[in-house]
């Protein structure tokens, strides 16, 4: 049974390049050597680190798409439980989330084709078609707080008489 | 008299109450319906390394911004949560302010 998961760590801002590229090359071998693959390897760099942890203020983030089993991320867990330099590390499975988000983009496809073609228009957008941007947009009032808004749009309103 | 609160994330176009006026007059409240963000923008991944994404919903005391305030929906308030929750562990986004 093989699942996906995103594993992120943060190592801290004291190691080398030498010693991440060689935190790399452990999660690898281990991913070897219990059998299955890393699909991707991603470095962000050094980050600033939102809260402090432990006196570090900054940390270099690394992300690794793995495909295993859960014996093998339960492995690597521990060796990163265990490592001086890993800071943070959170392990999340992708598979199952990532294959609803699949099936719900299929079938919004599906949908809009269907009413399309009902309507005698051709199954995809035509380029230049659709609702133009409105130079208003209203993204911004989305998280008007309640009672500030409320007192500034009567203001408003007062002054318009 | 505060206009009725809806919590239900759908707000009243004319906030039915409308507040009394300094002159003792009632005049309707127009308040603009929200809509969820990820519905609107058909974004199935809310994704927890996408900060520019999360950031919005966390205000200044980084607090989950409720959805009576943002207007997401049942479902995609759920999914935020989740991926809020995940970034905090990472240091991507504060638990709290100072």
């Amino acid at each position: 049974m093989t699942r996906k998961y995103e594993l992120v760590y943060v190592v801290s801002p004291e190691a080398t390049e030498e010693q991440v590229t060689d935190l790399h090359t452990q999660v690898e071998a281990i991913v070897q050597r219990i059998g299955g693959q890393i699909e991707k390897t991603e470095n962000w760099g050094r980050r600033r680190l939102a809260y402090e942890i432990g006196r570090h203020k900054e940390g270099t983030y690394v992300l690794e798409v793995i495909n295993g089993g859960g014996e093998l991320m339960k492995e690597i867990e521990r060796r990163l439980k265990v490592s001086d330099l890993v800071i943070r590390y959170l392990v999340v499975r992708v598979d199952e989330d990532q294959a609803i988000m699949e099936r719900s983009r299929e079938a919004r496809t599906a949908t809009a084709r269907r009413r399309r073609t009902a309507r005698g228009l051709p199954p995809d957008r035509q380029p230049g078609e659709g609702q133009r941007n409105d130079a208003d947009d209203d993204r911004d009032d989305r998280f008007d707080m309640g009672g500030m808004d409320r007192m500034d749009r009567m203001d408003r309103m007062d002054r318009d008489r | 008299m505060p206009p009725k609160r809806s919590f239900g994330g759908k707000k009243t176009r004319a906030g039915a109450a409308g507040a009394a006026g300094k002159d003792g007059q009632r005049r309707p409240m127009f308040r603009r319906r929200k809509v969820c963000k990820f519905c609107s923008d058909k974004i199935d991944d809310i994704n927890y390394k996408d900060t520019k994404l999360l950031m919005p919903f966390v205000p200044e005391r980084a607090k989950i911004l409720p959805r009576r305030i943002s207007g997401t929906c049942a479902l995609h308030q759920r999914k935020l949560r989740t991926a809020l929750m995940r970034a905090r562990q990472l240091a991507l986004i504060p638990y709290t302010t100072e």
